[in-house]
């Protein structure tokens, strides 16, 4: 029984990081109606460059996220005017398949410049601290992670609701042609939001290379994750994002309790289960 | 419906598009029996490494058609669609293995698993469209990839060789993988035009067009898109399981590989989104890039991705649609018009 709840406990807290990996994708789909098939492949550019914050300055890993945050608002930003602008809300399949490019660019550059070796930054004091409550055990590095990723949720979530940002982002959600009329510069706005999500990203990223090794290839799974916290929790819908990816971290873990291998292969069938349950998401009452 | 059935003058009168039927019958004729009498032929004047580059360009072209044909006509971008690869040619290799069956009694059996598998597969990934339908896909095909690395009686994941095979000697076991491929090449291009100039190919093009305008209009979108992945999905099956008969070894890793998807969309977007001729060009120009210049490896790959990414930004027509500005061509008589002279006189009795 108490491995049970251990195996709840844990599958939420790695949930609520799978969450943090899809609130950036949650953002880019919500106010730009864009989705980034490179976000798994940005989270680990964010891990990569934590690595060589690391090796260069000698820094913990995250007290590297004071250089790592602005480097990743910087690329996102970059990539925006640069590439994404040129894409967003032309067709349909012109976002898919530019950052379908760039998801293949990154990952080979990574591999270029990194060897297709793993890596880790794997920290042996803060992941052998763990606490006892009432006989479970919980890591201190997987409750790091969930303290984190609900700080950035409400972070997010008061960013939306009372800001001058927040409200053109929900203008630009409702509609882009008219919040440009208004004077929402939409270029300059995509360019702020893509590097926020790139920021959050790096959060995300640096806890992820703490908890797991990860190699150039390991980007498309950590897309499939958020993408799936994303449709759980249903569009538009933030903390819907929160819930999903903890459907999908408990889903995982408790898969790997029937057989090791098969973690992520109960993440993708509850999802597919619940998207026959669920159309809309967990959280979407009306039918669009 | 489509202009065939309307008299010759408004064919001739809406010319824009010059049709080879009309301007180069006898060539058009005369070269495509030509073209694939020389293909037949080839195992017996040809050597093995053609054959083997031949199967590759085969397969993967109509496996970039059945992509081309989702995304170009049926607005469904998949970027799992290396799920129905994985689905064909674990399907042609266990049924093979199981019943101790000839691979090529078996490929047919393998298409319809692939197609029974599409019909099922549409339930859950047809509740999600757009961008949620092209990743959904993608979790499907990962999905299976794990399956397959932990079924045991599939091998697991080292797969499974294709063990009725050896009762083939080497000429006729490449010359049978050979023709099978261009089979499958040959066949899925004829059924795309012939899809395309069916009632199902207008009710595609005016989807891919406008959704809201077809469903409006009456077009059963629904059934159009159905039916249409569920004829992308066999192609695709069948492609894939050919190219493992070739390779004479199925793996979760390298069957259920995005490499697939990947290439399919390489091709299709080089060639021309939304067209036949485009991954016709497109494979051509895949395949030549990648004998000219594979051997860089990543940077190979790097340079692939960035020239897709230009290519959507500057051309999203791609290779065809800079010839087709030059000079309008229509190579298989699927481009329908409006016949602008007979619509006016009737359009004040309306109503």
């Amino acid at each position: 029984m108490t491995t049970l709840i251990e195996t709840l406990l844990n599958g939420l807290l790695l949930g609520a990081l799978y969450a943090l990996f899809g609130l950036g994708l949650s953002i880019s789909l919500g106010v730009m109606r864009m989705i980034n098939i490179a976000h798994g492949d940005l989270i680990v550019v964010g891990a990569y460059i934590t690595s060589v914050v690391v090796q260069a300055t000698g820094v913990h890993a995250l007290a590297s996220l004071v250089l790592v945050v602005p480097v990743m608002f910087a690329i996102g930003w970059t990539l925006q005017r640069v590439l994404l602008n040129h894409v967003v809300g032309r067709s349909l399949f012109a976002p898919i398949l530019v950052t379908f490019g760039l998801s293949i660019v990154v990952q080979n550059l990574l591999q270029e410049i990194f060897t297709a070796d793993t890596r880790s930054l794997r920290d042996e004091y803060i992941s052998q601290i763990g606490f006892d409550i009432g006989g479970v055990s919980v890591g201190l590095l997987p409750l790091l992670s969930a303290a984190v990723s609900v700080a950035l949720f409400a972070l997010t979530h008061v960013l939306i609701a009372n800001t001058h940002y927040g409200r053109q982002a929900r203008a630009v959600a409702d509609d882009p042609s008219t919040a440009r009329l208004v004077g929402v510069d939409d270029k300059n706005f995509f360019a702020i939001v893509t590097g926020f999500v790139l920021s959050a990203i790096a959060f995300a990223a640096v806890l992820y290379a703490i908890r797991t090794p990860f190699s150039p290839s390991a980007g498309p799974e950590r897309l499939l994750y958020s993408f799936e916290a994303v449709v759980l929790g249903g569009l538009g819908n933030l903390w819907g994002t929160f819930f999903g990816g903890l459907i999908i971290g408990v889903a995982q873990l408790l898969g790997a309790r029937v057989s090791s291998g098969l973690g992520p292969f109960f993440g993708h069938l509850v999802f597919l289960m619940m998207l026959l349950a669920r159309p809309h998401g967990l959280f979407v009452r009306t039918v669009r | 419906m489509s202009d065939r059935t309307l008299a010759p003058e408004f064919v001739r009168d809406g010319g824009n598009f010059v049709r080879p039927i009309r301007a180069l019958r006898l060539l058009n004729l005369v070269l495509p029996p030509a073209i694939l009498a020389n293909f037949i032929a080839l195992p017996w004047y040809g050597d093995f490494v053609v054959q083997r580059l031949l199967v590759e360009v085969f397969t993967l072209f109509a496996i970039a058609l059945a992509w081309n044909l989702l995304a170009g006509y049926g607005g469904m971008v998949a970027i799992g669609l290396h799920f129905f690869v994985g689905i064909g040619s674990y399907s042609l290799f266990a049924v093979s293995n199981v019943l101790h069956l000839n691979p090529w009694v078996a490929l047919p059996i393998a298409t319809a698993c692939t197609a029974v598998v599409a019909l099922i597969s549409a339930w859950p990934m047809f509740r999600l469209s757009g961008a949620y339908f092209a990743v959904g896909t993608w979790v499907l095909a990962e999905l299976a990839r794990i399956a397959m690395l932990n079924i045991g009686w599939l091998g697991a994941g080292a797969g499974m060789p294709l063990d009725m095979i050896s009762t083939f000697d080497r000429w006729s076991r490449n010359a049978y993988v050979y023709w099978s491929a261009l089979a499958v090449g040959a066949g899925s291009l004829a059924l795309a035009v012939v899809l395309l100039r069916s009632r199902l190919g207008l009710a595609l093009v005016s989807v891919r067009d406008s959704e809201a305008a077809a469903l409006a209009s009456g077009v059963p979108v629904g059934r159009a898109k159905f039916a249409l992945w569920v004829i992308a999905a066999s192609i695709t099956g069948t492609a894939g399981a050919v190219s493992y008969i070739s390779t004479l070894q199925v793996t979760p890793d390298a069957s259920f590989s995005l490499n697939w998807t990947a290439a399919a969309i390489f091709i299709v977007v080089l060639g021309g989104i939304g067209t036949v001729e485009g991954p016709i060009i497109g494979t051509f120009v895949y395949f030549v890039l990648r004998e000219a210049f594979a051997g860089f490896g990543s940077w190979y790959f790097i340079g692939l991705g960035s020239l897709a990414i230009v290519t959507m930004i500057v051309a999203p027509g791609g290779a065809w649609s800079l010839i087709s500005r030059i000079k309008k061509i229509d190579l298989f008589g699927i481009r329908r018009r409006m016949p602008a002279v007979a619509v006016q006189p009737d359009a004040p009795k309306a109503s």
